[in-house]
């Protein structure tokens, strides 16, 4: 283990370093400020996603039509609700962690390619708005799956065309972050740092970068056809004309699968950090953790069929069942590193690890309905049924969506410099964890009885199971603002946090909260092992913090009880 | 001022130099590596669109034989030939700079920005040809395939032909020299990606 001889940061005045709100709102090469931005940006659009949900379960509640004034509305609801949670929340909050946390964690002063990444950002809130300016030219109402001819024939307003440029504006935005990301990590990582050295979220992101740069381009050659065909006459998706449905399905699967771990595997990224930290123990596996991203993104562009087991050849479902099954094996190997990384360890039950165990249980479950419908004879069944709708969000919201709250609760401390109040996260976490079960729950038993997806009228045998699953959603719609709320609280409520309020051993927590503007003072020393908990190094490391810091967790959770220490800043070089 | 103070002095630039060395190094390695990355992205986005051609032209070789026969094969052949040519001049215009002379950096990437802005042009008189014979991009199942991909290559190489008026507007300002050349590399790497691309469109449109 590396000896660590790097100068503690000491807690220091917070007025150097503050920034105000109009820093945030121009335009800024300092991947701090960028990932604040991407992370708000994507806030925003996740409550008006979340918002847009919020009136297609109202109008799910009954059968008949009540909110809604026909199927088209309907269509327009849930296909916005999709591609905004998609594209302009969950890759976006995802892109802001890494631009926020990647240069930190190598121990550098910042991405490969500044300018690039602020370009990268600035191109989505037009995009986002571009999409939802939509409304006043007809909304995109094709689903965010968009197949022609639905997307193409019969859909008349001039939003599906705005909505396929902005996905179009948005992918390439996230190429150039990928693209970025990947030269950072790969020549930007504090010297004598190896690949294996680096903590688990780099991995992530350097696996969905990959991802990303690989599938990304597939979607805009697809968006490029789709848009000619809407705007050129062109018929590549009209097969009176000469054209191929199937071809868009295929284009645009060999993205999108790909796509749902880009949407998750930051995810796992921020769950290793997480489970690591709160349970005071090294990573069990980190080789296999590590491997089995790149294993994931690898065979992630194998299974795209899966989606079009009744479209597809018979021939080819079987090849394809047997691929999608595969992925479960690297997706275990990761789950059960966690569980043995969690095993005997100090558990400290904080509202990030709390959400880190949300996001084990609930992923497990999406994990297995998703081997479920992998299963050819048994996807016939429930294809296009509301098992569908469960299992995607069991994996996005009971996945992604929970590890981006694991990851705010950890690292806001780090990017405001003040704790998150954990009364508030703890009702936060229990309101959301029980509300998200009895939303998607239901839905398996909706599909498996056979509730078709996107309809606005339904049979009413399934109103029962729809109320519930309605009423959990506005639970689970009301308890976001919680979340929110407990944002700015914090933020005003100003519990000072200190430089490593969790006794973290990875780099970003080495420095101020926040931190300066080149992020170090000096060059930082890093340990071998980023979770080497136990070893003398970390323990002397960790004493010192102690010592010069006040007590950790749980003193610093408790106002009364916090104790400051202002220990000299240390000028570092 | 003594002795040692001035070996401090003289340390400290050498370790100032040294950390600029390596800072323009790792620059550098940066800045090709992510055009190496970009690259295999955009590779990916010509595959679609070349698999949407190829897709079709397997089982539709007949009408493609129609459209070769009205058009023939003489002027791409030019075209092909200018655009290799704007490659070589490329290649040459970064030889100059490496060898210090602006002058004819600026001479010969111009003539690579002439090149493919001809390219382009002989490419519209190719489109406008191919538009009266009746091969629209909306009118014909050909049509369509072929104008998306050529289009796409057309767009980067007006792209390309930009950012070299660009490099010669810099070089006039006097931008670069023998030990800073990476712009003119990286917009190398670039334009020899296009070039390869139009080999590739070329056979398999023209050829096949």
């Amino acid at each position: 283990m590396a000896t660590v001889t790097a100068p503690l940061p000491g807690v220091q005045s917070h007025e150097e370093n503050k920034l105000r709100i109009s820093d945030y709102l121009k335009w800024s090469v300092d991947h701090k400020i960028i990932g604040v931005q991407y992370m708000v940006t994507s806030l925003i659009f996740f409550v008006i996603g979340g918002a847009l949900v919020m009136l297609v379960r109202w109008e799910l509640l009954t059968p008949a039509l009540d909110l809604v004034q026909d199927g088209t509305q309907f269509n327009q609801l849930f296909t916005m609700h999709a591609t905004v949670m998609i594209f302009l929340w969950i890759i976006p909050m995802f892109a802001g962690f890494g631009n926020y946390l990647i240069p930190l964690m190598l121990g550098a002063k910042d991405m490969a390619f500044p300018w690039l990444n602020a370009l990268a950002f600035w191109m989505i809130p037009p995009a986002g708005i571009l999409m939802l300016l939509g409304y006043f030219a007809g909304q995109a109402e094709a689903g965010w799956t968009s197949y022609p001819p639905l997307s193409t024939l019969f859909s008349p307003g001039d939003g599906q065309t705005m909505w396929a440029i902005a996905i179009h504006v948005l992918g390439l935005s996230s190429i150039l972050g990928a693209l970025n990301f990947i030269v950072t990590i790969r020549n930007m990582r504090a010297e004598g740092m190896g690949y294996f050295q680096m903590p688990l979220f780099v991995w992530g992101i350097l696996a969905t970068s990959l991802i990303i740069v690989m599938a990304t381009p597939f979607l805009a050659g697809g968006l490029t056809l789709l848009i000619l065909d809407r705007v050129a006459g062109t018929a590549f998706f009209n097969p009176a004309q000469g054209g191929d449905v199937l071809l868009w399905q295929n284009v645009f699967w060999f993205y999108s699968h790909p796509a749902v771990y880009i949407m998750v595997m930051p995810g796992f990224g921020i769950l290793s950090e997480v489970l690591s930290a709160h349970s005071r123990k090294s990573i069990f596996g980190y080789r296999a953790i590590a491997l089995s991203s790149l294993a994931i993104a690898l065979l992630g562009f194998t299974v795209w069929a899966h989606h079009m087991f009744t479209s597809l050849m018979p021939s080819l479902r079987i090849p394809f069942m047997l691929t999608s099954m595969i992925i479960a094996v690297p997706t275990g190997i990761k789950i059960f590193s966690w569980i043995g990384t969690i095993w005997g360890g100090k558990i400290r039950l904080t509202s990030a690890m709390l959400f880190g165990l949300g996001f084990l249980s609930m992923f497990v479950i999406g994990g297995i309905s998703g081997v479920m419908v992998a299963a050819v004879p048994f996807d016939l069944h429930v294809h296009d049924t509301y098992f569908v709708v469960s299992h995607f969000h069991f994996v996005l919201y009971g996945g992604s969506v929970l590890a981006i709250y694991a990851g705010v609760y950890h690292w806001y401390p780090k990017i405001t410099g003040y704790m998150m109040d954990e009364r508030l996260g703890k009702i936060h976490f229990w309101i959301t964890y029980i509300a998200f079960f009895f939303t998607f729950f239901p839905m398996h038993m909706l599909g498996m009885l056979g509730m078709p997806r996107r309809v606005a009228v339904y049979a009413p045998e399934f109103q029962s199971l729809n109320a519930i699953v309605s009423i959990s959603a506005f639970v689970l719609g009301l308890s976001t603002f919680i979340f929110l709320y407990n944002l700015v609280y914090s933020l005003y409520k100003k519990r000072i946090a200190g430089p490593n309020p969790w006794r973290v051993l990875t780099l970003e927590w080495a420095t101020d909260s926040p931190p300066p503007a080149h992020n170090f003072h000096g060059d930082p020393v890093f340990f071998k092992n980023p979770y080497g908990f136990g070893t003398e190094a970390a323990y002397r490391y960790l004493e010192e913090q102690e010592k010069e810091l006040g007590p950790s967790y749980p003193y610093t959770m408790e106002p009364e009880k916090r104790s400051v220490v202002t220990a000299p800043a240390s000028t570092g070089d | 001022m003594t002795d040692a103070s001035m070996e401090h002095i003289e340390a400290h630039a050498a370790h100032d130099a040294h950390a600029a060395a390596k800072h323009e190094a790792q620059r550098i390695d940066n800045l090709k590596f992510g055009m190496w990355v970009f690259l295999a992205s955009e590779v990916v986005l010509f595959t679609v669109l070349i698999a949407t051609f190829l897709a079709w032209r397997v089982v539709n070789s007949e009408l493609v034989h129609e459209v070769h026969e009205a058009t023939g094969i003489w002027l791409v052949s030019l075209n092909t030939f200018l655009l290799l040519a704007s490659s070589f001049a490329m290649v040459m215009g970064l030889r100059e700079i490496q060898k210090g002379n602006r002058g004819g950096l600026m001479k010969w990437i111009g003539l690579t920005a002439l090149l493919g802005a001809v390219f382009v042009g002989l490419q519209a008189v190719e489109y406008s040809i191919l538009a009266s014979h009746g091969v629209t991009i909306y009118s014909s199942e050909f049509g369509m395939r072929f104008y998306a991909p050529t289009a796409m290559h057309g767009a980067h190489v007006i792209v390309g032909v930009i950012w070299a008026l660009y490099i010669v507007n810099k070089t006039r300002r006097g931008s670069y020299s023998s030990q800073n050349y990476i712009g003119i590399e990286i917009f190398g790497l670039y334009w020899h990606f296009v070039d390869v691309v139009w080999i590739i469109l070329f056979t398999v449109i023209y050829l096949l």
